[in-house]
């Protein structure tokens, strides 16, 4: 497999994104939308899909055949994906091979959520056994807290100033002003980041995910067989990484550490050859862990990279404002999201934020934190036929 | 609460967990000893200001902490403690807690 899986992604869909659902909007329908959006996208009737991926945090008690039942959708390979952050680069992997082996001719990879504010803080507090007996006694605050300490060691480890994740929200939000989707999209100045209210020292406002409502999909077949409207984008590479280090470092690494080069190499090509990135930012400082782990920042410096690559040079890193401003669908969703920008930049599809040229990106996920950092880290090298 | 926060050692290797786990993650041997760690240092600290749908919420002070052993965990402050501090070590149910070791010999 020189060239990589022979599995490409041909569609995109995504439901709206809202702050509110409105009465009778669950996660079931914005799953349905994002489905029916993918498949329009494909020039594709659902009766063609033979495989389906799913991953939410608010799809209980059904689960992923009870969501093929409600769809009308026969299928013979099927999989549900619970890695949060990293679900959707996992069923990414899961569905790449799928078709690969000819498990799938046609694979729907769809992530959604909607559980309001009270059901978000419910998840948060509840999320695995060691939140809800270990830190949800201390008032953690969900995912803010266990993030707050990481990136104030972050911050002593690397000598980063709190404007310098500024930088990353800022340039997020001038690229999610040209992503309709968007939930946030008014701009933003280093003053109004500075000053927003704090949430957990050192995280104010502007550096925690608005939690949305809203579902993303997008459709996989093999190369060979596309014959929809868009050209096919190419997975070159998809490695994962879970519970690297059984929660006995200091998070500052990810488990991309564990397999970037291989990644590179399986791919044939290295960072430098990358056009966009969507980079999964459930908080600023783990965009930064994670570039440094895929050896985007050959420096090591963090800060100047988030000063002059990201402020200053305005590399094309979550193009689509990422989940900082267009939103945080449960978890989960967002590295769905993600994927389908890198797809649209690489079709030339990105519309005011397209990136001339786009040929090769790399996305990621990272998530499920098991107690102080997050367990599971993964990531794709996709690429445009030439 | 209770002084000390219990603690897993590996009986097998000496490695330290919190939380408990099944296996040992340096040797895989599923049998450890309880043990209590009563002192630890504070790495880094936060505030939580904000919680999301809860309108009426107190601050809360969490701490990063390390044991003298090496062993890290989060911790609730009970106190005004600062980072690079030694704080005691209390456990009410399954929560660790701390606070200075100076009010708390008082
Ligand atoms: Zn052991």
């Amino acid at each position: 497999m020189g060239q990589g899986l022979e599995a490409a992604i041909v569609a995109v869909g995504q439901s709206r994104y809202v702050r509110r659902p409105e009465p009778g909007e669950t996660t079931h329908t914005f799953i349905r939308d994002a489905i029916l959006a993918a498949l329009a996208d494909a020039g594709m009737a659902a009766s063609e899909i033979d495989g389906l991926a799913v991953t939410s945090f608010s799809l209980a008690p059904d689960v992923a055949i009870d969501l093929a039942w409600r769809l009308g959708l026969s299928l013979r390979w099927l999989h549900q994906d619970t890695n949060g952050g990293s679900s959707a680069m996992n069923m990414l992997g899961h569905a790449a091979r799928g078709v690969h082996c000819g498990a799938a001719r046609n694979i729907l990879v769809v992530a959604g959520d909607a559980t309001g504010l009270a059901g978000y803080a419910k998840i948060a507090a509840n999320y695995n056994r060691a939140t809800s007996d270990h830190l949800a006694p201390l008032g953690h605050g969900g995912p803010n807290g266990v993030y707050s300490l990481v990136t104030t060691r972050q911050m002593k480890a690397y000598g980063l100033e709190k404007s310098d994740y500024g930088h990353m929200a800022i340039a997020q939000r001038d690229w999610a002003a040209k992503n309709p989707f968007a939930v946030y999209r008014d701009p933003l100045t280093m003053d109004a980041y500075l000053a927003a209210p704090m949430v957990a020292d050192p995280l104010t406002r502007y550096d925690c995910v608005p939690v949305v409502a809203g579902a993303q999909a997008i459709i996989l077949t093999r190369p060979d067989a596309a014959r929809g409207p868009h050209a096919p984008v190419h997975i070159r590479a998809v490695r994962n990484s879970f519970n690297f280090d059984n929660q006995r470092g200091d998070g500052l690494r990810t488990g991309i550490s564990t397999f970037a080069d291989d990644l590179w190499e399986a791919a044939g090509f290295g960072p430098d050859a990358i056009d966009v990135a969507s980079i999964y930012d459930d908080y600023p400082a783990m965009v930064l862990a994670q570039l440094l782990d895929l050896g985007m920042i050959p420096d090591g410096d963090l800060g100047r990279f988030a000063r002059e690559a990201i402020g200053r040079d305005r590399r094309p890193i979550n193009t689509w404002g990422g989940m900082m401003s267009a939103g945080q669908p449960g978890g989960p969703a967002g590295g769905l999201n993600g994927i389908s920008e890198a797809v649209l930049q690489l079709q030339g599809r990105a519309g005011a934020r397209q990136v001339a040229g786009a040929r090769r990106a790399v996305a990621t996920g990272y998530g499920m934190t098991l107690y102080r950092y997050g367990g599971t880290a993964a990531a794709a090298l996709l690429e445009r036929a030439s | 609460m209770t002084p000390g926060v219990t603690v897993w050692r590996c009986t097998a290797c000496g490695s330290l967990f919190f939380p408990r786990r099944l296996l040992c993650a340096t040797c895989h041997s599923p049998d450890f000893a309880e043990a209590q760690a009563v002192a630890a240092r504070i790495e880094e600290i936060t505030e939580i200001r904000h919680v999301l749908g809860q309108t009426h919420w107190a601050p809360r002070r969490l701490a990063n902490v390390r044991t003298a052993d090496g062993l890290a965990f989060t911790v609730g402050l009970l106190d005004g403690s600062q980072e690079g501090e030694e704080i005691a070590l209390f456990q009410d149910g399954t929560a660790p807690f701390g606070r200075r070791l100076k009010e708390s010999a008082a």
